[in-house]
């Protein structure tokens, strides 16, 4: 009988299982004990930081428990459910993007750093823009004073993406992207805008946006307009694209940063696709139809605490993607049910011994590499220091160009499917994710998880959780709570040029004296009068945009007709 | 009697990222003590107007954004100028080694960096207001 099943057999029969659980009873009766009683387990408990147990060993028992089923949890890549791959080939005809998160200082310096990312082969430079760019300030606005230039580089009009890409047509890369989610149109118009001025039509290239302003009022913060008004400007840029720009990747809805900032990478998921959910709904409400906006969607997945669970992730998300755009969403197209995935890969670095970081990198990397990524970035090694190095940067990119291409990463689709474990472990993360969507639907969906601080609350428990496990020891950083040999910060961190506001300021001012005032007025008051009806925002911004009104000037013309979201954080606990 | 010791835990310009302010929120109050934490994009000036205004004996900024050379000694030059120098300022985030030593000697009382547990914070906190 063990000969019949090493021949291939995926599902027992009823007798293989029975025989299968005689085994395991002996095994544990004359292996496991004794090894146990002889040396008891190192942790007291294998916890996930998802809340799942992992188990000594996974067997055939497992997917018998699970009910695994060949054709329905897994399939061929490039098939329904997609558990395998969205693509037939996955790596073997084209390999995952190469992205480099890059942007700092003021256009010109910025500029610089873009052209050696490019020698160096990324395939896509997603622009890093500064804090006051992200909420639709310009330089010159008082809450702009320390942050220009900071986190990223400085945007205040079309003029300043001239600079930056200055040389390096946007054709010349696979993809090109910009970090803001607030502010969709404006970062869709000024691509559009960039590509006239250097002579290509939005067909000649590629753009993708992150755009996903729904998390931003749970986690990083870059809100600028109430919730429903932002929806709607987030939305419009879909709309736009599923009717001009078809092959641009306007939304990306985010699990990244829910689980960065405490919810654990299953109810990063949940809540990342009902996040995805509401911009559909809200565009099928406006009568687009499901297969025509569906393809255009990505999602940005992340785990960060186990190798395992990050690849189990990517599958369970591809497989419940798959069956809601087609069991709820009733997708003809296996474009709109096929989920791309972008990941980031970063989470375990420590400040201490940053070098160290490569490695964790590295390993993050491979398991979404593992997992069937479509977009990929690395975090530099010397971030958690402030903005990376130009050493650093390069060794982001290397690291993925590696995996690609040495080692045999690439050579088959979905290498791990099939392992009891990965099986096993996908089908729990599926329904670990399920049951929260679930709940996130029952509640209401996105927009009352919001603002009936439900999702708030999950992820300030869970980072609070993490806070604990780190400190009491059972979450193991490497140098800083084991083996800690080192006490004192590395210096090196990279700096910005203080002088570079004056500047940036400086050009702003040129720019506003420059160009025709009449038609930055015009346009202006046309991107108004579409705030206050319910057309499509791109246009009127794209008109603006191109006579170089500027992020500040269109923000606030629809920080007027849509108002500011007033936070409601301000609390006071009581001892 | 003495009061319990209050610290108003801030957000201070544009940087949304407030994992390690909440963290810390919780674990002051767990560890006993008032915690009134202001939420996102506050301006120097409106940190140091409601430490002023709820009394507190402590500020405690999170910032990760790159740009504490500007606005912790504004606040450290707003308490000053308000005659607010009891209200003592610690800060945590991403601040290099070199400007830590900086910000230290305008005023900040201590900075703490990514990694810090929250128990070492916390015993701070409890003996620069209480005294050890």
């Amino acid at each position: 009988m063990i000969e019949e099943f090493t021949k291939g057999r995926v599902m027992e029969t009823g007798e293989d299982v029975k025989m299968i659980e005689n085994l395991k009873r002996e095994w544990e009766e004359e292996c496991l004990k004794p090894a146990l009683a002889h040396k008891p387990e190192s942790r007291d408990n294998f916890l996930t930081d998802i809340g799942l147990p992992i188990n000594p060993v996974y067997t055939p028992l497992d997917l018998s428990e699970i009910e695994f089923d060949y054709k329905k949890d897994l399939g061929f890549p490039g098939q329904h459910p997609f558990t395998r791959g969205i693509s037939p080939l996955t790596y073997r005809n084209e390999r995952w993007i190469v992205r480099a998160y890059s942007g700092f200082g003021e256009p010109e310096s910025c500029n610089e750093r873009y052209k050696r990312l490019v020698q160096w082969g990324v395939d896509e430079i997603v622009m890093a823009v500064d804090l006051p760019t992200q909420v639709g300030y310009d330089s010159d606005h008082i809450m702009a004073k320390g942050e220009v230039g900071k986190v990223g580089v400085a945007i205040d009009s079309l003029r300043d993406m001239e600079i930056l890409f200055k040389d390096i047509p946007l054709n010349k890369l696979k993809r090109v992207s910009m970090l803001g989610n607030s502010f969709g149109p404006i970062a869709l118009s000024l691509f559009i805008a960039l590509g006239e001025k250097q002579g290509l039509k939005p067909s000649d290239f590629v753009v993708d946006l992150q755009n996903d302003v729904l998390k931003e009022y749970v986690a990083r913060g870059t809100y600028i307009f109430p919730i429903r008004p932002a929806l709607r400007v987030a939305a419009d840029v879909v709309g736009y694209c599923a009717h001009n720009i078809p092959h641009w990747y306007p939304l990306t809805f985010c699990a990244n940063h829910i689980n960065a900032a405490g919810a654990g990478s299953s109810k990063a998921t949940a809540f990342a696709l009902a996040n995805g959910i509401c911009y559909i709904n809200y565009l099928l409400d406006k009568g687009y139809q499901i297969d025509e906006i569906a393809p255009l969607f990505t999602m940005f997945l992340d785990e960060r605490a186990d190798f395992f669970v990050a690849i189990c992730n990517f599958r369970a998300a591809r497989r419940i993607w798959a069956k809601i755009l087609k069991e709820r969403l009733k997708a003809q197209n296996p474009e709109s049910m096929a989920l791309k995935i972008t990941a980031y890969s970063h989470g375990g670095e420590t400040l201490l011994e940053p070098v160290n970081n490569i490695v964790r990198i590295t390993l993050a990397a491979l398991a979404y590499v593992l997992g069937g990524v479509q977009f990929l970035f690395n975090a530099s090694y010397d971030e958690v220091l402030g903005t990376p190095t130009e050493d650093a940067a390069k060794i982001a990119i290397r690291i993925q160009q590696i995996l690609a291409h040495e080692l045999g990463f690439t050579s088959t689709a979905d290498p791990l499917g099939g392992s009891y474990f990965i099986e096993t472990l996908t089908t729990q993360i599926e329904r670990q994710i399920y049951e929260e969507f679930s709940k996130v639907e029952a509640i209401g969906g996105a927009i009352s998880a919001i603002e009936k601080g439900y999702y708030a609350r999950h992820i300030t428990d869970g980072a609070f959780r993490r806070q604990k496990e780190f400190e009491q020891g059972g979450r193991v950083a490497i140098g800083v709570n084991k083996y800690r040999t080192e006490s004192k910060i590395p210096l090196g961190a990279f700096r910005i040029d203080p002088r570079i506001e004056a500047k940036q300021v400086e050009r702003l001012k040129g720019v506003k004296k420059e160009r025709n005032q009449n038609a930055v007025r015009d346009t202006l008051e046309y991107v108004r009068e579409v705030a206050k009806g319910d057309g499509n925002l791109v246009p009127p911004v794209l008109e603006a945009v191109r006579a170089y009104a500027t992020v500040g000037e269109i923000c606030d013309v629809l920080r007027e007709v849509f108002g500011e979201y007033q936070a409601r954080e301000y609390f006071v606990s009581k001892g | 009697m003495k009061q319990k010791p209050r610290v108003l835990i801030g957000k201070v310009g544009l940087d949304g990222h407030d994992v390690g302010a909440r963290v810390i929120a919780r674990a002051l109050a767990d560890a006993g003590i008032e915690v009134i934490y202001t939420g996102l994009r506050q301006t120097p000036a409106q940190i140091v107007k409601a430490a002023i205004e709820e009394g507190v004996d402590m500020i405690g900024i999170s910032i990760l954004s790159g740009s504490h050379m500007t606005l912790l000694p504004e606040i450290i030059r707003l308490l000053n100028q308000y005659k607010a120098n009891d209200i003592q300022c610690i800060a945590g985030g991403i601040i290099p080694a070199e400007d830590i030593r900086v910000l230290k000697q305008m005023g900040v009382n201590e900075i703490f960096p990514p990694e810090t547990p929250t128990s070492e914070i916390i015993d701070f906190v409890r003996n620069l207001i209480e005294g050890p």
